[in-house]
């Protein structure tokens, strides 16, 4: 499929938008040609020229006016438009008054597919499930993620057991399940409490805790027998158990734990078992109610992160007085600090506007941008690939008319490992 | 923590950074408050040991947390930082001997399990142990509620920490056995669930013992020549506790005497039945009996073994008589007293009367023809003892935990506040800045003030991580709060 990017005549945008309808009309009508066949990895350049780019690199640099090159899918440059050159032959995308954002990272997704196949309610914890089966590409949920700018997700079933089962990092292309998966399984994820109470009659914190820590405890002893008969020590070869063999990357930190979990002793529990005893990369989903209060415990651990929402503030009864979540969590020391929506419980599209709901209730703008795309990326341990602008990443970028934490911003466009995968200028979605 | 005095959160706090310095990690800025002083000095009050008798204008000396002193004459070294307690009247820490109002619910819906530990469940957020501090309790026997037959094992805490492993005096530490039927089930199928858990245990377990003895063998290139129990009975030994499984584990340290049995058993016949139980079990000599106000029934069983009890919250069994209309009080209290058996209190930390506090309770006692000796101890030093922790706590003697509560006036006499109290020797409460109990206090007052500043210093960026000023006290005949509206 090949079709004309962006003209870069001075047309207005509006004129340029009809432009290109007029032109794309048979295409758009006909639908079975997603967006995502536009772009390309025969080597052409493609070359963002913008207002500004909001690089997230490790200098959280800014650059206005600015020119991002972009060749097989990956960032072959940035920089100010005077100082980068842009390649003969390329195709040049001019959108002089708009903000280049790396694109935005969820970690907490439940659309993956059909919500009957969210939980499977079956034990208390019932690892050996994969999200990866339940995924559906080009689904309308995935069409508007990357409307809302979002590339990447962490798609993983629900929180009606304890450990309901792993998690698959994907990226909003396609169109096949391949297309998408960046990893699988790309995370564990465990419900500390918080809806597994529900299972039965009715379960409460000492079985679940106790059920929750035997289960990995039970992999991590799998584990090592596995690492003892790998590195020669043990001659034993241990029994394959298609359960506990999904767990192993856990315990080397190729795989995080994605915790559902909330509330001052929930949190304090998950931050003692899965970090504390069990070494897991913790990441704290939710982390809403008066959870950041246990700030301390998670700058102890040391490798626990950071992802509130969906709800954006807390009313403390004891304390009589509205908490901005993101807004405590930092001030209680806690950088690597994200958001997340738990869709469909948010739209997933509406990312940005729940970290601007952290910024409303007292965050800092820049920080909740970060938190929805360089500390994202970080938290799924992809941080090498995504979440930046920096040369050599994937070319994963959405194009915004202002700041992604202004509401009043939308999103023109978004690419994903260099196609252009959501154009507004073709079809908006909202 | 907002759910705790402001110095009871700075307490946390200075214990999270002592943990960082002795870790050697670069401390955040609300870790910045200072150490508090490893020696103390507790001048001029009045001192109820609980052990021994009262002291008039005593000292206690505190060392690292422990008690090290106390007397008269007690001189203070020259690096000890002195409180001036003239005026106030120091005794023990109160103990609560039997609560599980820390957890998130008081049992689970399986009848028997030894196997789960209540600190999976412990909640230090929650605004119970705050109350507690606040009435003088500095120790926590947590345990899981009466609606089972065999509960979680208990932990005994200290109302103060971030973590549970902060606020742990002792893991592990007893069983509930409950005689008492539990919802759904009658007195029979109750006392079977009991009788079927440790006979499956020692099933278990003797299986257990057999299997080491013939691997002893084995490995020993010796024939197996003895009888299967005679093998069970040489194999005893050879069990420990690692390969011990999850179901049984708890209950085989419990007939070994490593965990407390506390029976609860409300009705007399109950207690009779928890009684029987005890010796068939040969778990007697460590056991404690929670008991209700109709104990007095069974008290030739209870005169009979002499193990101690655990009362309350209610004291006095009133019956009517159906002939006569005569209301018939007994105060279980003083039938316990006159029978010698010791005895701790339970208070009712749910309840809206006065039997929220463990001093109320012991005045009551008083009241009903308990010794005030009996009283006070029924409060401190038994509960610790039921514990098995009377070398830490439960009296103010050298070598204990400095576990100490001030008062405004004797404890028993109902006027009395708690003033302050610390725990291991760290100032975890004070009145002056108990917002919330001031906020309480002010009649006529909404509570629409800004006063309740009480927010961890996590969130302080400024590094003071202390608490927040005391609000001024109002001044004689005003109202606080909101009276800039009230027309009078």
């Amino acid at each position: 499929m090949t079709r004309p990017m962006h003209p870069t005549s001075p047309m207005g945008t509006m004129a340029r938008a009809i432009a290109m309808a007029m032109a794309l009309l048979p295409v758009v009508l006909s639908a079975a040609v997603p967006a995502h066949a536009q772009g390309s990895d025969d080597g052409t350049t493609i070359a963002f020229r913008v207002g500004k780019v909001i690089t997230m690199d490790d200098e959280e640099r800014v650059i206005n006016n600015a020119v991002v090159l972009v060749q097989n899918g990956r960032i072959t440059q940035v920089g100010r438009a005077r100082a980068v050159e842009i390649p003969a032959g390329s195709r040049v995308i001019e959108q002089p008054q708009a903000w280049l954002v790396p694109g935005l990272v969820e970690l907490h997704n439940h659309t993956a597919g059909a919500l009957g196949d969210l939980n499977d309610l079956v034990y208390l914890a019932n690892p050996g499930l994969r999200s990866l089966e339940t995924v559906v590409p080009e689904s309308p949920n995935v069409k508007r993620a990357r409307a809302g700018g979002v590339t990447t997700a962490l798609l993983i079933p629900g929180s009606g057991t304890n450990i309901t089962g792993f998690g698959t990092i994907v990226k909003f292309s396609g169109p096949t399940v391949d297309d998408m998966v960046v990893q699988s399984p790309g995370s564990l994820k465990v419900a500390q409490a918080g809806n597994p109470e529900r299972y039965w009659f009715g379960v409460g914190r000492t079985m679940m805790n106790y059920n929750t820590r035997r289960t990995l405890e039970g992999a991590k002893a799998y584990h090592d027998a596995w690492v003892r008969f790998e590195s020669g020590e043990s001659a034993e070869r241990p029994r394959f158990n298609p359960i506990y063999e999904d767990f192993r990357g856990l315990f080397t930190w190729d795989m995080i734990a994605s915790v559902h979990t909330q509330q001052y002793q929930v949190v304090m529990t998950t931050v003692d078992m899965l970090a504390n005893r069990l070494g897991l990369f913790t990441v704290l989903d939710h982390s809403t109610f008066d959870a950041w209060k246990t700030a301390p415990l998670v700058l102890e651990a040391g490798h626990v992160m950071t992802i509130c929402g969906p709800r954006a503030f807390y009313l403390d009864p004891t304390q009589r007085r509205f908490n901005g979540i993101a807004a405590r969590w930092w001030q209680g020391g806690l950088r690597d600090l994200g958001i997340n929506t738990d869709a469909p419980v948010i739209p997933q599209e509406e990312l940005s506007y729940q970290a601007a709901m952290g910024v409303y209730y007292g965050w800092k703008p820049y920080e909740a941008l970060k938190g929805i795309t360089r500390i994202g990326a970080r938290a799924l341990r992809i941080e090498s690939r995504v979440g930046s602008i920096e040369v050599g990443k994937d070319a994963d970028f959405g194009l915004w008319t202002g700041d992604p934490i202004d509401p009043r911003s939308q999103c023109l466009m978004t690419v994903i490992d260099g196609r252009v995968h959501y154009d507004a200028a073709v079809q908006r979605v909202f | 923590m907002s759910t705790c005095p402001p110095v009871a959160g700075r307490l946390r706090r200075l214990a999270l950074c002592l943990v960082s310095a002795v870790l050697g990690a670069a401390g955040p800025a609300w870790a910045q408050a200072p150490a508090p002083p490893s020696k103390l000095a507790l001048t001029g009050a009045r001192i109820i040991p609980v052990a021994g008798d009262d002291i008039d204008d005593g000292t206690i000396l505190i060392e690292d947390g422990l008690i090290v002193a106390v007397g008269r004459e007690v001189s203070i070294p020259y690096d000890a930082m002195e409180v001036d307690c003239t005026g106030l009247v120091l005794m023990p820490g109160m103990i609560d001997p039997d609560s599980f109002r820390g957890l998130d619910i008081p049992n689970e819906n399986i009848p028997v399990v030894p196997f789960l530990d209540v600190y999976d469940a412990i909640d230090p957020s929650r605004l119970y142990f705050e109350d507690a501090l606040r009435s003088g309790i500095t120790t926590v026997h947590v345990m899981q509620g009466p609606n089972c037959a065999i509960s979680a094992v208990s932990r005994v805490v200290r109302p103060i920490g971030l973590s549970v492993g902060e606020m742990t005096i002792a893991p592990e530490v007893a069983l509930k056995l409950v005689t008492s039927p539990r919802s759904g089930a009658d007195r029979m199928e109750q006392m079977f669930r009991l009788r079927d858990a440790f006979a499956r245990m020692r099933y278990d377990f003797d299986t257990l013992a057999e299997t080491k003895y013939e691997e002893a063998q084995k490995k020993a290139s010796k024939p197996v020549d003895v009888a299967p129990a005679e093998a069970r009975r040489r194999g005893a030994d050879l069990v420990r506790e690692t390969d011990l499984g999850d179901p049984i584990r708890n209950l085989v340290r419990l007939s070994r005497g490593a965990i407390i049995p506390f029976f609860h058993a409300v009705t007399a016949t109950d207690l009779r039945n928890a009684v029987r139980f005890a010796e068939e079990e040969k778990i007697l000599d460590r056991a404690v009996f929670i008991v209700g106000t109709d104990a007095h029934r069974a008290i030739a069983e209870l005169t009979r073994v002499r193990r101690p009890v655990v009362i309350g919250p209610a004291l006095v069994e009133r019956r009517v008589d159906p002939d006569t209309e005569e209301i018939v009080e007994t105060f279980l209290p003083a039938v316990l007293h006159a029978a010698g058996i010791p005895f701790a209190i339970r208070p009712d930390p749910d309840g809206s009367l006065a039997e929220r506090y463990l001093t109320y309770q012991a005045a009551v006692c008083v009241r009903g023809g308990v010794p005030r000796d009996e009283a006070l101890r029924a409060i401190t030093l038994r509960p610790a003892e039921m514990l098995g922790l009377a070398d830490r706590l439960g009296s103010i003697e050298p070598g204990k935990r400095a576990n100490i509560v001030a008062l405004t006036g004797d404890p028993l006499d109902f006027s009395s506040w708690v003033e302050h109290a610390w725990i291991d020797g760290v100032h975890a409460y004070d009145r002056s800045r108990d917002h919330r109990l001031q906020r309480l206090l002010q009649a006529g007052s909404t509570g629409d003030d800004e006063s309740g500043d009480d927010a961890p210093a996590a969130e302080r960026t400024d590094g003071t991580a202390g608490a927040a000023p005391a609000p001024a006290a109002p001044a004689p005949g005003q109202r606080p709060g909101r009276r800039e509206r009230i027309v009078e």
